[in-house]
């Protein structure tokens, strides 16, 4: 007999299967955050999901809670002003790196720094998916997309110490530690204050292929190869993958 | 019934409170601030300071959604900033209010002097079509009452409702008498409580997207009907019939104030409810020979007028923030000689 997989009961059946390419993260990170709601019991009255726009953006149609699909960046605000108009509500954010970082950075500043008791769990791909594959503020120096023909002459932005500026919880992971990445949501959900999961995912449409990458398979591959778990440091070097209270 | 000296906008912020305003997110901007600056006071009211407008929108657009009534007060500037949340709060169909306090733009322009510059960006502001009701009072007492109906009828309509001020109106002193009108319940039920899905997409009951152009329509049609509907409650206007004159004079805000010096030689109407405009205004301007439309702008309202009446409207516009009682007084004397 099989095991009922009752994660599920978080996502509304009906709408399965998602829309996302074959190969896409969000999937993953979709059942993460079911997975991590499960083992904390959250009851379908009294949690909220929030997303802004991108692929990403459509995750929080997925949940059979209460949702809000915000417009592009705010996904934060509207998250804060939830949580501070009922603050008996779990609320989760589910976005993109471009949306969290790029078009809605000051949010983020400013969220964390006020410390609003909210989770945020970052689908950080390292590239405007939905777009066609535009360079985003994750995308790593010289790799190539769209509009970074020659190469991207820009870093990527530094979460880490955006988000631990203001002594808030952040965690980094990716999508083959998948075990990793639920204990990262799972501690998450239960910080008192601002919490920030950055999931690395997997573009293969639009970004994978266009570096080399055969498959989604062997871009999971390569997270397997460049990042090693620490999770006893308050600071965490670009190849490590952990957690900082 | 207590009567009080009050400032335009902290009479706002007053009958805010008293029409169960629970949560109020803004961004500190001339001429709006004082109402900030009241209400952090109010023990009832959750205040937050957020780091601009387009947070400030969308924190409430989020309360709102989470159960609680909510403001926002802001400027031309801010206003500008909080269109793109303004067509989401009509599509996900949220019950707002937003006042704006105006000032002369464009960009930064005079922030301590009054004007009526963003008319048509309260009707045509964010992309897309929908139906905005905004009111504009003229007086302190007017702002008080029509705070409550801003609340009333974005609670009604669930859509954001706007009350449009000005510098002038916003910072007046008035005496008003403290009246508690009527309040509408809140019909919406508040998040954690269902497995709704909230979206600025265009959206069918049970799905979360759709691209069916039939939906799309009908969904445009409803906000419509529902806007028409529940305006009707409102149609607040103010008619100073004048046998011996041949000519409207149409003004609103603080202009209409003005507008009350040439009631000897003018029929004055001045609209309250702005959008949608009150259909009065066609039986009553068949009476007069001409329409005068003076505004603190360039001609946005009479544009609207002159679209709805289907005649010609002539323009006194009054730019600047400057209000000279002699020059307006010589120009309309010019107007209504032209035949």
């Amino acid at each position: 007999m099989t095991k009922e997989l009752t994660y599920l009961n978080y996502l509304k059946q009906e709408l399965l299967p998602t829309q996302w390419c074959p190969g896409c993260g969000n999937g993953i990170i979709l059942k993460i955050a079911c997975m991590a709601m499960e083992k904390l019991n959250f009851q379908q009255k009294g949690t909220v999901m929030v997303s802004g726009i991108g692929c990403s953006g459509r995750s929080a149609g997925f949940f059979d809670l209460d949702s809000v699909h915000t417009v592009h960046g705010r996904a934060l605000p509207v998250a804060e002003g939830i949580k501070l108009a009922n603050e008996k509500l779990n609320v989760m954010v589910i976005s993109g790196d471009g949306d969290l970082f790029g078009i809605g950075g000051n949010h983020l500043l400013h969220a964390s720094r006020r410390n609003t008791d909210i989770t945020v769990i970052c689908i950080s791909n390292a590239i405007y998916g939905m777009t066609g594959g535009q360079c985003s503020p994750t995308t790593e120096l010289t790799s190539k997309t769209l509009t970074t023909p020659r190469g991207n002459v820009d870093s990527p932005i530094n979460v880490q110490a955006l988000v631990t500026a203001h002594n808030c919880f952040y965690a980094r992971s990716t999508t083959f530690h998948f075990n990793h990445a639920l204990k990262c949501v799972f501690e998450a959900l239960q910080h008192k204050g601002f919490s920030f999961v950055e999931i690395k995912s997997q573009c293969i449409t639009n970004d994978g292929r266009r570096r080399g990458f055969k498959n989604s398979y062997e871009m999971m591959m390569s997270y397997k190869e460049t990042y090693k778990i620490n999770n006893s440091t308050n600071k965490l070097e670009h190849n490590e993958i952990g957690i900082i209270r | 019934m207590t009567k009080r000296l009050l400032q335009g906008n902290q009479a706002v912020a007053l009958a805010a409170v008293k029409a169960g305003l629970d949560f109020y997110a803004g961004y500190p901007i001339t001429p709006a601030s004082e109402i900030l600056h009241e209400l952090v006071n109010k023990k009832t009211v959750k205040v937050l300071q957020m780091e601009d407008e387009i947070a400030s929108i969308n924190a409430i657009i989020g309360s709102s959604l989470a159960g609680a009534k909510s403001m926002t007060a802001t400027s031309g500037p801010g206003f500008s900033l909080m269109q793109e949340s303004i067509g989401l709060a009509h599509m996900m169909e949220i019950p707002l209010v937003i006042v704006n306090v105006q000032r002369v733009g464009p960009s930064t322009g005079m922030p301590t002097f009054p004007a009526q510059g963003d008319i048509l960006q309260c009707k045509y502001g964010s992309h897309g079509d929908y139906f905005p009701i905004v009111f504009y009072p003229n007086s302190v007492a007017e702002l008080y009452e029509f705070t409550f109906n801003a609340f009333n009828a974005s609670e009604e309509s669930l859509s954001p409702v706007i009350l449009l001020s000005d510098s002038y109106v916003g910072h007046l002193y008035e005496t008003i008498e403290e009246t508690d009108y009527p309040i509408s319940k809140r019909t919406l039920a508040p998040l954690g409580t269902s497995n709704r899905h909230f979206t600025g997409l265009t959206h069918a009951d049970s799905k979360p997207a759709t691209s069916d152009p039939e939906v799309h329509k009908n969904f445009i049609k409803h906000l419509e009907a529902k806007q028409k509907k529940v305006s009707k409650k409102y149609n607040s206007y103010e008619y100073i019939e004048n046998n011996e004159s041949d000519t409207l004079l149409i003004a609103y805000g603080a202009m209409s104030r003005v507008a009350y010096d040439f009631k000897e030689d003018f029929a004055i109407y001045r609209p309250v409810r702005i959008f949608p405009i009150v259909e009065k205004i066609k039986t009553i301007a068949k009476k007069y020979n001409k329409i005068v439309v003076m505004e603190m702008n360039t001609g946005q309202y009479a544009n609207e007028v002159e679209r709805l009446l289907h005649r010609e409207v002539k323009l006194l516009p009054i730019l600047g923030g400057k209000i000279d009682l002699k020059e307006i007084a010589s120009k309309l004397r010019r107007i209504k000689k032209k035949k």
